[in-house]
C-alpha cells in the first residue's frame, strides 16, 4: 500500500481522515508490563480454562483405567492404555482411512475445486449463481448432511438407486452397507460438502493475483497454458498450502458426518479416530482410554502441524504476504 | 449514520443472535433447565409421547410445578445419558433399564434410593422389579416388563409353507431356507444399531449353557466354555445363509426403512425382538403392521441345557436422581394410578408390571397377551447382556456380534473379545 491513495472517510467523524497522511505519533517506548498484562489477562484465562486446562487433564487421565463416574481417577495403570491403544485393530484402522481420505482429498477434492475456482474466475452469464449453488453444501451442518445422504442412500427407496433404476441398472450397491465402498461413499460425501468452501479459497487467491501479470505475459507471448503453470500456479502457492493444510487438519477431526451417516459401521468399516474415541469414552465408559486415544489426535494434529508450518509454509509466513507493510 | 448497530435491522439481527447464543449456553447437555423437574424419556414417537406429555402437563398444573419433558431416541439417550452421568448432573427422571449400567450410575452416587419411598410399589409385579434392585435396594419404578421372542408374519411362513413355528434351531435354520427359496427375506435386523443382533447370541448362549452356565461365566469372566463357542459357530452359520434383509449392515432398528419398519411392511418374515415390537412396527412403517403377526420362544439347540421356557427380556422404568426433588416420587406413582396405568397400557400397548393384571387392563391387545402368557410361564428370565453387565462388556458384546454376523470374527475372537474385557473391568 502505499500513502498516495484517495482520501478515506473516517468512520467516526464522516469527513476524510487526514490521520493518515500525517507522520504517526508514536507514544515512546514499549507499553507498560500493567497495559500487557491487562489486555492479554481475559484471552489468556479462556484458553488455559477451556483449552489447555482440559488437553492437560486428558493426558493426565489418559494413565489411568477410569469410567468417569464420580470423583477423579485412582487406578493409575500407566503407560497400558496406550499399549492397548498401539494393537487395537480398530485404531490402526482409523489410521489407514484417515490416510485414505487425506490422499483422495488431496488428488481428487483440492484440484476439482481448483479447477472449478479457475472456471468461475472467468466472465459469463450466471456465474454468481453458480458460485454461490456451489458454497451451499458447505452451508448445512454435518448433520444434517448425513440425515439426507442416509435417505438418499436408503436400501429401499434411496434417490441413488432409483436412480440407477431409472437409467435401467437394476443393481443394489450397498452404498453404506457394503465395507468395500462405504468409504468411497464417505468420500463423496465428503466432497459434495466441502468443494464449494475450497473453490471459494481458491477463486479469492485467484482474484488475488494481479490481471497485469497476465497482461505483460500476453505481450511477450505466452499461451494460456504457459500463463496458467507460470503465473497461477506459482501465485497461488500460499492458497493451496493453506487449503491442504485445512484439509488435513479437517479430515483428524472427522467425526459429526460419519457417525450420524454410519456409526462407523459395517463393523468399523468407516470408523474414524473421534468416533472411536467417542465409542470407547461415552458409550462404554472408558474415559481413561478414551482420553489415550485423544492425546494421539492432538499429537498427530500437532505434529503434523508443526512439521508442515516449517517445512512447508515457512515462505509464506516470511514471504513478501503476510509481512507485508510491517516492518519496512 | 455509519454505525452498523445504529439500523433498526441490524440492531433485531445482533438481539437475535444474543439471545440465540444465550439460549444454546442455557440448554447444556446435563439436564439443567429452569423447570422444577426434567425428565428425559425414550417413548418418542406417538402414541404414547403425546401420553406421556399429557401426563407431565395435568401432573404440572395440578401440583402447580413445571415439568421439562424431553422424549429421545434410544440409542441418543444412552449416548446423551452417558455424557450427564459423567458429568454428574442427571435428570430429575430418567429412562432405565436396570442391570449393571444402572449399577453403574448407583455407584457413582446419582441414583436415588427408592426403597420404601414409593406408596405405590405394592401394586406391582415384585418379579417386574428385580433388574432394578441392587444390593437389596430398589433404585427404579419399572412401568413395562415383558420377553424377546421372534415375531413373525404368518402369512409370509404359510407362503413358504411353513405349518408351523420352529420348535429347534434345525427346524428354524430349515424355515430360514424355505423362505428364502420362496423369495422373501427370512429375517429383518438392524445391523448398525448392533444390539438387535446381540438377542441371536445371547440366546444361542441361553439355549446351550443355559442360564446357570452363563450365570457361571459372568461370574468368573471366563467365556471359553464348550458351549459359547458352539453359539458362536451356530450364529455365524445362520449369518452365512445371508437370511437378512438387503442392507441390514447399514440399517438401524426405529427408522423408515429400519428393522421394525421392514416388519412392518411385510417385507421380512420375522424378528428376534421385545414386547414393544408390535407397536414399533406399526409407529415406524406409518402401517397397521402384518395382519397375522405370530410370536414363538427362540428355538432349542439340541443337546444344550436351556429350554424354550427360559426368556430373554427385560422392561422398561424410570430411576430418580440422587439430588431430584419430592415431586419426581410422586410423579413416578402418578404412573401407576390404575386410570393413568391403564391408559398407557392400552394406547401404547405396554406389557403391564401391575400385580393384578386384571383391574389395570381387563383386555389386553392380543400381542401384549402372548408376552404376558410367556412371562406367566416362565421358568427364568435373563436381562438384555448390554443392560445386565457394565458398558464396556455389554458394548464388547454388542461390537463382537456384529463382527461375528458380518464375518469379520471368529467364534474364537469373540469369545477371546469378551474375556478379555472381563479381565480389564474386574
Amino acid at each position: 500500500m502505499t500513502l498516495k491513495e484517495s482520501p478515506r472517510v473516517s468512520p467516526v467523524t464522516g469527513r476524510p481522515d487526514r490521520s493518515r497522511g500525517r507522520k504517526p505519533a508514536r507514544r515512546s517506548g514499549r507499553p507498560g508490563a500493567g497495559t500487557l498484562a491487562s489486555f492479554i489477562a481475559p484471552g489468556l484465562v479462556l484458553f488455559l480454562l477451556f483449552v489447555l486446562l482440559p488437553v492437560a487433564f486428558a493426558a493426565y487421565v489418559a494413565f489411568f483405567r477410569w469410567n468417569g463416574l464420580g470423583g477423579i481417577p485412582t487406578e493409575f495403570v500407566g503407560l497400558e492404555n496406550f499399549r492397548n491403544m498401539l494393537q487395537d485393530e480398530v485404531f490402526l484402522g482409523d489410521l489407514w482411512r484417515l490416510g485414505l481420505i487425506v490422499v483422495l482429498s488431496l488428488l481428487v477434492q483440492l484440484p476439482l475445486s481448483f479447477g472449478l475456482a479457475m472456471l468461475l474466475h472467468q466472465r459469463f452469464p450466471g456465474r454468481t449463481a453458480f458460485r454461490l449453488l456451489f458454497f451451499v453444501p458447505y452451508v448445512l451442518t454435518e448433520a444434517v448432511t448425513a440425515v439426507l445422504f442416509r435417505l438418499v442412500f436408503s436400501p429401499r427407496r434411496g434417490f441413488a438407486d432409483s436412480l440407477l433404476a431409472d437409467l435401467g441398472i437394476d443393481a443394489h450397491v450397498g452404498w453404506l452397507s457394503d465395507r468395500n465402498i462405504v468409504m468411497f461413499v464417505i468420500f463423496a460425501i465428503l466432497t459434495w460438502k466441502f468443494f464449494g468452501f475450497h473453490m471459494i479459497l481458491f477463486l479469492a487467491g485467484r482474484q488475488n493475483i494481479p490481471d497485469e501479470l497476465y497482461e505483460a505475459a500476453a505481450i511477450d507471448g505466452a499461451t494460456g497454458a504457459q500463463a496458467f503453470r507460470s503465473i497461477t500456479l506459482p501465485l497461488m502457492g500460499p492458497t493451496v498450502r493453506m487449503i491442504v493444510f485445512l484439509s488435513v487438519i479437517g479430515t483428524v477431526q472427522l467425526f459429526d458426518l460419519v457417525y450420524v451417516l454410519t456409526g462407523g459401521g459395517p463393523f468399523h468399516a468407516s470408523e474414524t479416530l473421534a468416533i472411536t474415541m467417542y465409542e470407547q469414552g461415552f458409550q462404554r465408559n472408558q474415559i481413561g482410554y478414551a482420553s489415550a486415544l485423544s492425546i494421539a489426535m492432538f499429537l498427530i494434529s500437532l505434529v503434523f502441524a508443526l512439521f508442515y508450518q516449517r517445512l512447508v509454509l515457512n515462505r509464506d509466513l516470511q514471504g513478501s504476504i503476510t509481512t507485508a507493510g510491517g516492518r519496512s | 449514520m455509519r454505525n452498523p448497530l445504529l439500523r433498526p435491522r441490524a440492531l433485531v439481527a445482533a438481539g437475535a443472535a444474543a439471545a440465540l447464543a444465550l439460549s444454546a449456553a442455557a440448554c447444556g447437555d446435563s439436564g439443567e433447565s429452569d423447570a422444577d423437574l426434567t425428565w428425559w424419556h425414550i417413548q418418542n414417537q406417538d402414541p404414547l409421547m403425546s401420553t406421556w406429555q399429557e401426563f407431565a402437563d395435568d401432573f404440572a398444573a395440578e401440583n402447580d410445578i413445571t415439568i421439562d419433558v424431553q422424549a429421545i431416541e434410544n440409542q441418543a439417550f444412552k449416548d446423551r445419558m452417558g455424557t450427564a452421568s459423567q458429568s454428574g448432573d442427571v435428570p430429575d427422571i430418567f429412562h432405565t433399564w436396570g442391570g449393571g449400567v444402572l449399577a453403574e450410575q448407583v455407584e457413582a452416587g446419582l441414583v436415588q434410593d427408592l426403597t420404601g419411598k414409593l406408596d405405590c410399589i405394592d401394586q406391582i409385579n415384585p418379579i417386574a422389579l428385580e433388574p432394578y434392585t441392587i444390593d437389596g435396594k430398589l433404585y427404579g419404578m419399572p412401568f413395562d416388563a415383558g420377553v424377546v421372542g421372534f415375531w413373525y408374519n404368518m402369512d409370509l411362513f404359510a407362503e413358504a409353507g411353513i405349518s408351523q413355528p420352529p420348535a429347534t434351531w434345525d427346524e428354524f435354520l430349515a424355515a430360514v431356507q424355505a423362505l428364502k427359496d420362496a423369495g422373501i427375506a427370512p429375517i429383518a435386523l438392524a445391523g448398525a444399531d448392533r444390539w438387535p443382533g446381540h438377542y441371536y447370541w445371547t440366546y444361542l448362549v441361553m439355549r446351550t449353557v443355559g442360564l446357570d452356565g452363563l450365570e457361571a461365566a459372568a461370574e468368573a469372566g471366563d467365556f471359553s466354555g464348550e458351549g459359547f463357542i458352539q453359539a458362536g459357530e451356530m450364529l455365524a452359520d445362520l449369518a452365512a445363509m445371508e437370511p437378512f434383509q438387503p442392507g441390514f449392515e447399514s440399517a438401524v432398528y426405529g427408522e423408515a426403512d429400519g428393522q421394525s419398519a421392514v416388519m412392518g411392511e411385510g417385507l421380512a418374515a420375522m424378528e428376534l425382538m421385545g414386547q414393544w415390537a408390535p407397536q414399533a412396527q406399526r409407529d415406524n412403517s406409518g402401517t397397521d403392521g402384518p395382519e397375522n403377526l405370530g410370536f414363538f420362544p427362540f428355538p432349542t439347540v439340541e443337546g444344550g441345557a436351556g429350554t424354550t421356557t427360559e426368556w430373554l427380556g427385560g422392561g422398561n422404568g424410570y430411576a430418580v436422581a440422587a439430588d431430584a426433588p419430592d415431586e419426581a416420587l410422586d410423579f413416578l406413582c402418578n404412573f401407576m394410578e390404575p386410570e393413568n396405568y391403564s391408559r398407557a397400557i392400552t394406547e401404547g400397548n405396554l406389557t403391564p408390571v401391575a400385580a393384578d393384571t386384571a383391574s389395570v387392563a381387563p383386555e389386553l391387545n392380543e400381542d401384549t397377551q402372548k408376552v404376558v402368557d410367556a412371562l406367566a410361564s416362565a421358568t427364568g428370565t435373563q436381562l438384555y447382556l448390554d443392560q445386565a453387565y457394565p458398558p464396556a462388556i455389554g458394548g464388547v458384546i454388542n461390537e463382537a456380534t456384529e463382527g461375528l454376523i458380518l464375518g469379520q470374527l471368529t467364534p474364537e475372537d469373540f469369545v477371546a473379545m469378551v474375556n478379555e474385557a472381563w479381565a480389564a473391568e474386574a
